[in-house]
């Protein structure tokens, strides 16, 4: 550049500072009225959108889909559209490098490759045009970054259309434009305009094919318990899957019953002083993780093979504390009972009243891949129709059912060999509250009713129960 | 008394040359596109102070970095605000800040004599998404894990010395309590020092050169 142009541009520079503003308060006072929409825009955010909770990162759990930060979602879409050119998309530093790295050495290099001292848009169609484009594809790869590009019927069409959209529109576009700009310099400043909008217009409509073609897939509502409260609930949960087999729905267990391989184990109940007194959390955390081999406690934790996120195994240490450990005061809210009391004469209904005992004292054993005569009670359909000894074991109005016997401490023996126990008395460690009981009794000589709704019909003729 | 005071400070702060020379200087019509770059460097002075909270209690490691997150939501009187803020105004800030860029290369900004400013800005710009990467790492939860893990594995990939270069980031083969340590590092001082001495840069030359005005045909 000249002195001579740059002489015309400081001078332009100063005929415009001639009719414009001062910058004390002009400008500041814009800069102000932004600031402060800004800084109100964020305490709605923080208030009203907050923060998603999320689990504590757990390295061995493998299965978790990452994610980068949302701004660079639209390189991984790119990478992932790249890797399917055959050939070239093997080599994988191309995308992750070479063209983001050229990309961002044209950027920084602008002033440098675009020398002219033209300024008006109307004479800078080429870089704003290419600019256009780029900023569309990053827009639009961002907002596909959910949609995979082999769909699950293994159909490609998605793939093939995203990289239609998000590759090979922009580059054929770009190309023109150079095309147009240095090989055919008659081309008017009006094609340039029209063949960018209408690239832009397609990457539009074929990206908008494909999210409707890919419904966003329901996200998956990952529970991550915040509050206190919600900690103990999940630990309570996750203690009666995983630990009541074997320490019982309070933790005061001292010898096994009823567990395959572990019957008749001595073993210091968990819910002692001599246990909560002198095991730190830590501790506490590192033996469900880590299991008591000569024991016989099993790793847990997922790093060593068992079903625990390093979350869980907290939480579950969490509610052994507040529940057990006298040291600590357990919130009132953390005390709600399993179910509602039952009224004299009202049916209790599964979703209400079973599911929350079946959840606490039974689902530890009764769920798949556990020792149990196939008896699994995970749903109301599961409860009532699987098991080996399916036929006896839950009949409506029958006090006799074999469920009803053995959660009253009566074994239920086998009719071919009168001295084999057939079902042992449930659960095996430690009668059920008379409460419990009750309601297993009346939900049964009820006709087994699944909703509230349903057990309230009921209700209304308690005269029609035997 | 005032008027004294005003007068004993300004002989030896100068402050009435301050104003002359910084706050009552012409500029050429702005409009509110010109309101973006005061934006990034609010979002850039909220973020500091916000920063600055989180660490009283911030613990960086991974033992206790969730937690210690957790703390600061549920224990901390307005811990949550001051995350929350810090969180949005992280997204934010990369929004503005390559709006920024956009403007100012539609209108040409970057041309004689504002050069410099524009490989400067190019700096704030990577400096920012610099904070991102690393900030996004310090909750240490599933999300921070894994998208670290691959942002780490992307720059691995660079040919020859991408090894080098993972193993810079992390501080060894694996992400462990040492890539935890030196993201925390990078984005409490190395990146906001890299931040700040850019945009004081940034900002002289703004001031030395005027803000561009808007082309028209004649430009």
């Amino acid at each position: 550049m000249n002195d001579e142009t740059k002489k015309k541009i400081n001078e332009r520079y100063e005929r415009e500072l001639n009719k414009g503003e001062r910058f004390w308060p002009d400008s500041i006072f814009k800069d102000l009225v932004v600031s402060l929409g800004i800084f109100i825009l964020l305490i709605v955010l923080a208030t009203f959108v907050g923060i998603s909770p999320e689990a504590k990162a757990d390295p061995s759990d493998t299965s978790y889909i990452p994610r980068p930060e949302w701004y660079f979602l639209f390189l991984f879409k790119f990478l992932a559209l790249y890797g399917q050119i055959p050939l070239l998309g093997k080599i994988e530093w191309i995308a992750t490098v070479a063209i983001p790295g050229i990309a961002i050495g044209v950027l920084t290099l602008l002033p440098f490759i675009d020398k002219s001292p033209n300024r008006y848009y109307g004479k800078r169609v080429l870089p704003i045009s290419i600019m256009a484009i780029m900023v569309t594809g990053i827009v639009l790869l961002t907002l596909l970054s959910e949609v995979p590009t082999v769909s699950e019927d293994g159909s490609k069409l998605l793939g093939i259309l995203q990289a239609i959209a998000g590759l090979a529109i922009p580059v054929i576009t770009m190309i023109l434009l150079f095309l147009m700009s240095f090989v055919f310099k008659q081309t008017t400043t009006r094609v340039m305009v029209w063949t960018t909008s209408l690239a832009a217009v397609s990457m539009i409509l074929v990206s908008g094919t494909v999210l409707a073609l890919h419904p966003r897939p329901v996200v998956e509502e990952t529970e991550v318990a915040v509050t206190l409260v919600d900690q103990i609930f999940a630990g309570q949960d996750l203690y009666s899957i995983h630990c009541t087999e074997c320490h019982g729905d309070d933790g005061s267990v001292a010898e096994i019953k009823g567990v395959e391989g572990l019957e008749g184990e001595k073993i210091t109940p968990i819910n002692s002083h001599d246990v909560l007194y002198t095991i730190t959390d830590s501790a506490m955390y590192e033996v469900i993780a880590y299991g008591r081999p000569n024991a016989g406690m099993t790793p847990f934790g997922k790093a060593y093979g068992g079903e625990l996120t390093k979350s869980e195994i907290d939480y579950i240490v969490t509610y052994i504390r507040y529940m057990w450990d006298d040291r600590f005061e357990i919130p009132a809210e953390a005390l709600k009972p399993l179910f509602p009391p039952l009224a004299k004469g009202e049916v209790p209904s599964y979703e209400v009243h079973i599911q929350p005992i079946v959840k606490r004292y039974c689902i530890s054993c009764h769920r798949a891949g556990k020792e149990n005569n196939n008896y699994l009670m995970a749903s109301y359909e599961e409860i009532l129709t699987t098991g080996d000894n399916v036929a006896n074991n839950i009949i409506a109005g029958d006090e006799n059912s074999s469920l009803l016997q053995v959660i009253q401490e009566h074994e239920i023996m086998n009719p071919e060999k009168t001295d084999e126990v057939l079902i042992g008395v449930m659960p095996p460690n430690r009668a059920l509250k008379p409460n419990i009981v009750d309601v297993f009794i009346r939900w049964i000589m009820n006709g087994m009713p699944q909703t509230a709704v349903e057990a309230a019909e009921l209700f209304v003729a308690p005269t029609a129960t035997p | 008394m005032w008027k004294k005071a005003f007068e004993w400070l300004d002989e030896r702060l100068g402050l009435k040359d301050i104003y002359t020379n910084l706050l009552d200087r012409p500029e050429p019509t702005g409009n509110w596109w010109n309101t973006l770059g005061s934006a990034s460097m609010f979002l850039f002075v909220m973020q500091g102070l916000t920063g600055i909270f989180l660490t009283v209690y911030y613990t960086p490691s991974p033992d206790h970095a969730y937690d210690s997150v957790q703390y600061i939501m549920e224990g901390v009187a307005f811990g949550w605000l001051i995350r929350g803020i810090h969180h949005w105004g992280a997204t934010l800030m990369v929004i503005v800040v390559f709006i920024h860029l956009l403007r100012v290369f539609v209108t040409a900004s970057f041309k004689f004599p504002r050069e410099l400013t524009w490989l400067i800005g190019i700096g704030l710009f990577l400096a920012t998404l610099g904070m991102g990467f690393t900030g996004y790492l310090l909750p240490w939860n599933q999300k921070a894990y894994w998208a670290t893990t691959v942002g780490t594995q992307i720059a691995g990939s660079v040919p020859f010395i991408g090894e080098f270069i993972l193993k810079v980031l992390r501080g060894g083969p694996e992400l462990s309590a040492l890539t935890l340590q030196r993201f925390f590092s990078a984005h409490i001082w190395m990146l906001p020092a890299v931040l700040a001495g850019l945009m004081g840069i940034h900002l002289f030359l703004i001031i030395k050169h005027g803000e561009s005005h808007f082309p028209t045909k004649e430009d």
